[in-house]
């Protein structure tokens, strides 16, 4: 059996993850094959030890964090296993620890090594490397993300506008349960009746699961576990934040990728104009694969950079701060350049429409200047960290606080709205940006001490009501981790979450796994987890969250109109 | 000042695929793209024009599709096109380029300034800017990283190759080639894309610029290119054991070993 390794001090980098907390852990293991996953995880849970699944650790909710027990380090299962075709698509076999860039690159340059695959398997491979290029859709800004830990947590990003979360191109996956037994889905194969699911392992051993009752929001959501009637089985796994099991393998779905990709970002002098122009754009321009957003925040902080950092120097110059107050990215899709420029002039009146002016946009029509926009775009939330890095200098308790809460089409104005209210009341600095197409703003406090941190977390508090009563969820692609469990419960409600233990307890039923996400285990068995900087916060009945989530508990997505939602 | 740009159609990316059956290279459909190089030349001819007034012509020679990227700088501020596209041109090493670009200058009329990218990342010869002046008879600068002042007299440019940057006075009109160093090139806007749309894009062949077809083309062109091949790169990995001090030596043996 693979090692499992007494934790040293030089395995410390495993007790965090991006989201910038840390927990404890007693032994920790690097398995590189389904087999070794069985073997360890019998041995650990064997003995009750709680377990805590980690890919490359990019999480934003602390998901990877471990509150004690063992790590399953899954990084070095990253291995492409093999390929297969189904009618026109490419399916690709990939270990859960493959980072997403090394895929991509495999993807561009088409060229994965083929050791141990099936004769059958490398000729569909030599089909693929005549077809025209391939990609995978889901794109988080971060690209060491693993597969593995996209779709634990339902990943998504901006093109998530037009082609959906990862679940929607995950086609199948194995899953190592608690006890060592494993789980192997592909769509189609395992559907649930209303909301009973009844799986059987590779054991023979038979689970049946009761889903939880609730009416998942009608937005982009990654908000616990995905429940519907009749729904497929390996919908319910994906999204599951490393509670069920450890996915061992996944069968990712490629599309070809469009001839044109075109990205354009637009300029207005004011926020309502951006919001108007998200509005009509969204309804009326065809071939829209992302809109995202920037606010006048989040370019101040860009400007900064580009003069004082020379890692930033690069950025394109923006227009002056009374023309450019926000900042639209808009990207197309499309298989022939004369539809291109159609939606693009098309974009460009409604622009106009809305208060921009053609003149203050930047459109990226080639690789080069694609890739200027894309180094634009992800400039803004590494500049942003580096700004809460040059605060925590002074004060080292400080992180970011970032919102990842989306709320259906029509409260799209009504959620800004809210949003700046708060920040006002609070007189927080912050900076906004995200994936305004889907309603699906990241609110990024940026607290100048501990004063404002605190300010902060009491307003995401309110919001995650707010944003519930709008019908929306607490979290729409970080997943909930540890750090949005109680925020999950003010969606929810009690009764709701009872129901996720239940199902969660077909699966793992002496909670070892992904202890602390999602929800508090019923009685948190052995040790509390040691608390070091920034609190690991095992998510508990805060009184506040309790209060909200009595009234959302009859938790219908309310219309907008009706919401009270600036009024705290 | 009229100024004039010479830009270059490249085939986009470089990597090269090969298929894994036949062993041969996949050519596949994406389009080619302006020579990296030539983005900064056209982008220093919009900012001489934005501070000085006058126009901006940008010429290529090419396959009649290069007059997309005509256009598109022209979204980025040029204000017209020029593409010089025959059969009669087809297979032009740098000095038949540099003729026919030479003759289509002339049928131009004068221009107090030319500017082009330092080298085109396919042929990477860096020879059509100085060979260009030499058939106008013009002076040239190469890899100027910055204009330090401009009248229509005179031009005062640094350059900086081989680690020497040097300053210099030149009369005008003269032909400069410039490094990525100078600036940074702007996206087009929407409201520029429009304009290019409806700018105009004149194609002459060899009957309008009344070329010698012995200098045009292949014929014209006294480079043979005898052969073409991808270098093979071989990658050899080798652990080294032992104690610290037999891994040193290990290392220092290899390194003495190592082929050149």
């Amino acid at each position: 059996m693979k090692e499992i390794l007494d934790f040293r001090p030089d395995f410390a980098e495993y007790l965090r993850d991006e989201s910038r907390k840390t927990g404890t852990a007693q032994s920790i293991s690097f398995p590189e094959t389904e087999e070794e996953v069985r073997a360890i995880l019998r041995a650990v849970c064997g003995r009750k030890l709680p377990v805590t699944i980690q890919g490359s650790r990019t999480g934003l909710a602390g998901a990877a964090v471990p509150p004690g027990g063992h790590i399953l380090n899954l990084s070095r299962m990253n291995r492409v296993l093999g390929m297969e075709q189904a009618g026109d698509r490419f399916l690709l076999r990939v270990q859960p620890g493959l980072i997403l860039s090394q895929l991509r690159k495999g993807l561009e340059e088409r060229s994965f090594s083929t050791q141990g695959w099936s004769p059958e398997e490398r000729q569909v491979y030599t089909r693929f490397c005549r077809a025209p290029e391939q990609f995978f859709p889901t794109d988080p800004t971060e690209t060491s993300a693993s597969l593995g830990g996209m779709a634990a947590c339902n990943a998504s990003g901006a093109r998530s506008f037009r082609y959906g979360a990862a679940r929607n191109h995950i086609r199948g996956l194995r899953m190592v349960l608690a006890d060592g037994d494993v789980l192997a889905l592909s769509r189609g194969q395992f559907t649930a009746q209303g909301r009973k699911l009844r799986l059987t392992t590779l054991g023979g051993r038979r689970l049946e699961v009761l889903l939880p009752t609730y009416r998942m929001p009608e937005t982009k959501n990654a908000s616990g576990y995905y429940a519907a009637d009749d729904m497929d089985a390996v919908d319910f796994l994906v999204g599951s934040d490393g509670t069920l099991g450890a996915i061992t393998e996944l069968t990712l779905e490629l599309l070809p990728l469009p001839p044109v990709i075109w990205g354009v970002s637009c300029f207005f002098a004011r926020e309502e104009q951006a919001v108007a122009f998200v509005r009509k754009a969204r309804e009326q321009v065809a071939f829209l694969a992302a809109l995202e957003y920037f606010d006048r925040g989040a370019l101040d902080i860009l400007r900064r950079e580009k003069e004082q950092s020379t890692a930033f120097a690069g950025l394109p110059r923006l227009p002056e701060p009374e023309k450019a107050g926000a900042c639209v990215y808009a990207e197309f899709h499309c298989e022939a350049e004369d539809e291109a420029l159609e939606a693009l002039y098309h974009l460009g009146r409604v622009l106009e429409e809305a208060g921009g002016s053609e003149e203050e946009t930047w459109v990226a029509r080639t690789p080069l200047d694609r890739e200027q926009l894309q180094f634009f775009r992800h400039a803004v939330p590494e500049s942003v960290n580096r700004w809460i890095d040059e605060r925590r200098r002074t004060e080292p308790s400080l992180t970011k606080l970032a919102a990842d809460m989306s709320v259906p089409d029509d409260c799209l104005e009504q959620v800004v709205a809210l949003y700046r209210e708060g920040l006002a009341r609070y007189g927080l600095e912050s900076a906004i940006w995200g994936h305004i197409g889907n309603n699906h703003l990241h609110v990024n406090i940026l607290p100048r001490n501990r004063e404002d941190y605190q300010k902060g977390k009491e307003l995401y508090r309110q919001w995650a009501g707010q944003i519930t009563r709008m019908g929306g969820a607490v979290s729409a692609e970080h997943g909930v981790g540890k750090l949005k469990a109680e925020y999950l419960e003010v969606m929810y409600g009690p009764a709701h979450i009872r129901e996720m233990i239940r199902a969660k307890e077909a699966f793992d039923p002496d909670f070892l796994l992904g202890r602390g996400n999602l929800f508090p285990p019923p009685e948190v068995k052995g040790e509390q987890p040691e608390v070091k900087g920034e609190p690991l916060e095992m998510p508990g009945g805060k009184p506040e969250a309790k209060a909200n989530a009595q009234e959302s508990e009859a938790n219908a997505p309310a219309a907008c109109s009706r919401g009270d939602t600036a009024d705290r | 000042m009229r100024i004039l740009v010479c830009v270059k159609q490249v085939p986009s990316g470089t990597q090269v695929r090969l298929d894994p059956e036949t062993r041969t290279m996949i050519r596949d459909a994406r389009q080619s793209v302006l020579n990296p190089f030539d983005a900064y030349a056209v982008e220093e001819a919009v900012r001489i024009k934005e501070r000085l007034g006058g126009q901006v012509t940008v010429l290529s020679m090419g396959i009649p599709s290069t007059e997309r990227l005509l256009r598109d700088t022209m979204a980025r501020g040029a204000d017209e096109g020029i593409l010089l596209s025959d059969r009669a041109f087809a297979g032009a090493d740098t000095l038949a380029t540099s003729y026919t670009l030479a003759e289509g200058i002339r049928r131009l009329g004068d221009f107090s300034l030319i500017l082009c990218g330092r080298m085109a990342v396919d042929g990477d010869t860096a020879q059509i800017g100085p060979e260009l002046a030499e058939q106008l008879g013009i002076p040239h600068v190469t890899e100027v990283c910055r204009i330090v002042s401009l009248d229509e007299r005179e031009a005062v440019v640094a350059r900086e190759a081989e680690g020497v940057r040097r300053t210099l006075a030149v009369p005008l009109p003269a032909l400069f080639t410039v490094s990525r160093e100078i600036n940074q090139p702007r996206l087009p806007s929407l409201a520029g894309i429009r304009r290019a749309a409806q700018g105009s894009v004149q194609v002459w062949g060899a009957s309008e610029l009344q070329t010698d077809p012995e200098r045009t083309g292949l014929a014209g062109s006294p480079t043979k290119v005898v052969e073409t091949y991808v270098p093979e790169r071989e990658q050899e990995c080798r652990w080294i054991t032992g104690t610290a001090a037999e891994q040193a030596a290990e290392v220092l043996r290899v390194w003495k070993e190592r082929k050149p």
